[in-house]
């Protein structure tokens, strides 16, 4: 059977056909206008799956990468403050290399004592060294300073607060912490020979000023600079290491970072070249409809009847 | 031999089916835009010659002129059925596509002011209240950020729960709009059978009832049988809606909030969810169950979730289960580390959100009253009552924060299953949105053969016009002619030699 066709077919058809191109061009305009491939998740679903786990990668690279700029600065903290210590005990030995001269007085032993003092608190101001308000060598620790110094008994004693227990760690990837802190009673510790006691560099000072004060000879003390020397070494090295894994981590999180955006981009955003295309190829065939529907509509055979 | 003068009654029986072919013809113009106007026609006969079988019968054999045996109407109940099997198909599918269209673009996903990204940032707050456990400002963005969180879920439930009784409104609407249809059809049919049993002509009133007919195979998927007598009876599920010239009336029942279908009591004591569906307004109890139509499809938008989980359940009870689990996944995971971990002062973590569930550590027994989604809420008061810090791991202690940070990249975490809702969502949307548009290009396709079968042609019927005018110029012309030879007969007869 032949279709009959009546002038209604027609207008509706074209109108439909209008309707059809007219919606096809909006969605394709809402994606120009918005650059976004997926307005809403039915556009792309398994586009959506993706993209959904990509931002949540791309958000939390951009976290790890916060934490490591903290674990960075953490670990120059204490590495400026380890540095600058180890000089003070090297400028601490020299003094004690000197107070060997037998010609010297107790005038000159005193100077040389109360330069001593003086590098001790420089050595106590760094083991206290901050950052951002938290003492770098004070673990998880919330005491106000990494090392007090307390009288008792005549002698001053000088107390670790910091937690023995707990590190404090930088999260910079979903496996992978770094500590940033430095236990102070390994950097900044000694053994007393003497007595055989965990003792600090502070309290060698102490007993190095006091013995040039009383005229004793203190360079017996040399080899328990070089060993506390050592100590404060290895912490330092550790955390020149560690600073080292950081750095390499944080590279890493900046290329997957840029990796992970393109490939973003790739799921959600809009290929500009290939939607103008469309935009353009859509426009066509709706002007085409248009046209078609002018010709269609308009004549009858009373046009024709005279 | 037939009468002298029976041509000229021929002739008027022709100016006469003639005339009454152009009234048609007329008819059928002035309706060229009527919608559901089915053309007509008027059937036109040729009357036989009179046959009296006698022995001097006079007839010579020619028949006696034409006659109109009736205005018929050019439907084909084969296009009407196929039209209102495909449209009852296409208004269930479109109203199912519709649903899920609203329900996903208020989603916000995949975007930066969804769910999922404030989830991030939630799970960033605590990397930074672990970067700096001293200061009370990261603890104060990370309860406000919580709070944000806990906010966009009760939204997006409570949006939920409007959708859901906008489309019962609407359902509701509709099976009224069902009933008055039916009388209608009731109505119709008892006056096209008094017409046709008066030998009348009822075409305009079929176009009515027909019209009806295939609305009401939109809304509940109706189907139809005619009778001998020219009534139809119309079936919805097995059962007469129309039954000649009586209506039944459907009656919608069951769920009348959203919380009674996602299966919750007034009070919030959880319940058997209960589904919305149509029963017989005379017979209470006896259900109906639409095959299509609108009504249909809505009855899947509003029907409870599927009780095997399989996700296949009604589309916004399902979305609010998923809701829930968000919810409740998102408070067990950090109730669970946070109540183990202990603050800055020492004290135990204990519950961060209200807890939601048994599973849940902090939960303190009972009945849960309500759903998860609308319960969560932020159980600390104030920044200091954050804890992440291990016991006896010293005061400034992070490890605990740490891991709750790393619970948003969990497999089995908040955002894993917020994103497989995403992504059903999207999908289911995504196939009903195709079903339905191919449903209604078949639809479009068999509106266009009805149509092209029963609307008017104008060229059509301009063509007929003429062929009757120019039959009626001829009958008339035959008038003239038999006058003529009357007129030879009457008064030029006998005159020979004059």
């Amino acid at each position: 059977m032949a279709v009959r066709v009546t002038n209604e077919t027609i207008q509706r058809s074209t109108l439909r056909n209008l309707q059809t191109n007219l919606s096809a061009m909006s969605t394709l305009q809402a994606e120009m206008s918005s650059g976004k491939r997926i307005q809403v998740p039915s556009d792309d679903p398994s586009g959506t799956g993706q993209s959904l786990s990509l931002r949540a990668t791309a958000s939390q690279l951009s976290q790890y990468q916060r934490n490591g700029q903290d674990g960075d600065s953490w670990l120059t903290t204490v590495d400026t403050a380890l540095t600058t210590a180890l000089g003070y005990l090297r400028n601490a030995r020299d003094l004690v290399v000197q107070s060997g001269d037998a010609g010297l007085g107790q005038t000159s032993r005193n100077a040389l004592a109360d330069q001593i003092d003086g590098l001790k608190a420089g050595l106590l101001t760094q083991a206290n060294a901050r950052y951002q308000g938290r003492n770098v060598f004070a673990g998880t620790s919330d005491a106000a300073q990494a090392f007090t110094a307390s009288t008792s008994g005549g002698t001053t004693v000088y107390t670790w607060n910091g937690s023995a227990t707990g590190s404090v760690d930088r999260k910079i990837g979903p496996s992978t912490s770094v500590r940033v802190d430095t236990d102070g009673s390994q950097a900044f510790g000694w053994t007393d020979p003497g007595t055989g006691t965990q003792s600090t560099v502070f309290a060698l000072m102490d007993q190095i000023s006091a013995g040039l004060r009383s005229g004793t000879n203190v360079t017996g003390t040399l080899n328990d600079i070089d060993s506390s020397m050592q100590s404060m070494l290895t912490a330092a090295a550790s955390n020149g290491s560690r600073q080292k894994v950081l750095e390499n981590t944080m590279s890493d999180v900046s290329s997957q970072q840029i990796t992970i955006k393109g490939q973003l981009s790739n799921v959600e955003d809009v290929d500009m070249a290939a939607t103008i295309m469309n935009l353009q190829m859509q426009q066509v065939a709706y002007q085409g409809a248009l046209a078609a529907g002018a010709r269609v509509l308009q004549p009858t055979l009373l046009d024709f009847l005279r | 031999m037939s009468s002298t003068f029976s041509g000229i009654s021929t002739a008027l029986s022709s100016l006469i089916a003639q005339r009454t072919a152009l009234d048609v013809a007329g008819q059928n113009i002035a309706n060229a835009n009527t919608p559901g106007y089915t053309r007509q026609r008027a059937d036109l006969g040729a009357v036989n010659g009179t046959q009296v079988p006698s022995m001097f019968a006079t007839n010579n054999g020619v028949g006696t002129g034409v006659q109109v045996t009736g205005i018929s109407r050019a439907s084909d109940p084969f296009l009407d059925a196929k039209l209102r099997t495909q449209t009852s198909g296409a208004a269930s599918l479109a109203a199912l596509a519709g649903a899920y269209s609203t329900l996903e673009s208020g989603l916000g996903e995949p975007g930066g002011s969804g769910l999922s990204s404030q989830l991030q940032t939630f799970w960033n707050d605590w990397h930074d209240v672990s970067n700096a456990p001293d200061t009370l400002s990261t603890r104060s963005v990370l309860l406000d950020d919580a709070r944000q969180t806990v906010d966009t879920i009760h939204t997006q439930y409570t949006s939920i729960a409007t959708q859901w009784s906008d489309a019962r409104t609407t359902t509701s609407s509709l099976v009224d709009q069902t009933n008055t249809l039916a009388a209608n059809v009731a109505d119709l049919n008892q006056r096209i059978l008094d017409i046709t049993n008066n030998g009348g002509s009822a075409n305009e009133l079929a176009d009515q009832r027909d019209q009806a007919l295939t609305q009401l195979a939109g809304l509940v998927g109706a189907t139809t049988q005619a009778r001998q007598d020219g009534q139809v009876d119309v079936y919805v599920g097995g059962n007469a809606l129309v039954f000649g010239s009586s209506s039944h009336a459907l009656a919608l029942t069951g769920a009348q909030v959203f919380s009674q279908a996602a299966g919750y009591a007034t009070d919030g004591t959880p319940t058997t969810p209960q589904d919305v569906h149509l029963e017989w307004a005379d017979s209470p109890g006896q259900r109906v169950v639409p095959t299509g139509g609108t009504v249909a499809g809505q009855l899947r938008v509003l029907a409870p979730a599927a009780t095997d989980g399989s996700g296949t359940g009604g589309v916004l009870t399902e979305a609010a289960r998923r809701l829930d689990q968000v919810a409740t996944t998102l408070a067990t995971d950090v109730n669970t580390l946070h109540s183990g971990a202990t603050t800055v002062s020492g004290a135990t973590g204990g519950a961060f959100f209200t807890p939601l569930d048994p599973s849940d550590p902090t939960f303190s027994g009972g009945t849960a009253l309500g759903p998860a989604a609308l319960r969560i809420s932020v159980a600390l008061t104030t920044a200091d009552q954050v804890a992440v810090a291990a016991p006896g791991a010293g005061a400034y202690d992070a490890s605990v924060g740490q891991q709750i940070a790393a619970l948003g990249s969990s497999t089995t975490g908040a955002d894993a299953v917020w994103s497989q809702a995403v992504v059903e969502i999207g999908d289911r949307s995504a196939a009903a949105t195709s079903r339905s548009s191919v449903a209604e290009s078949a639809r479009a396709s068999a509106e266009q053969d009805q149509l092209g079968n029963a609307s008017v042609d104008t060229d059509q019927e301009t063509v007929g016009m003429i062929s009757t005018q120019r039959s009626y110029q001829a009958a008339a012309r035959v008038l003239t002619t038999l006058d003529d030879m009357l007129d030879t007969l009457i008064n030029k007869t006998g005159l020979v030699g004059r």
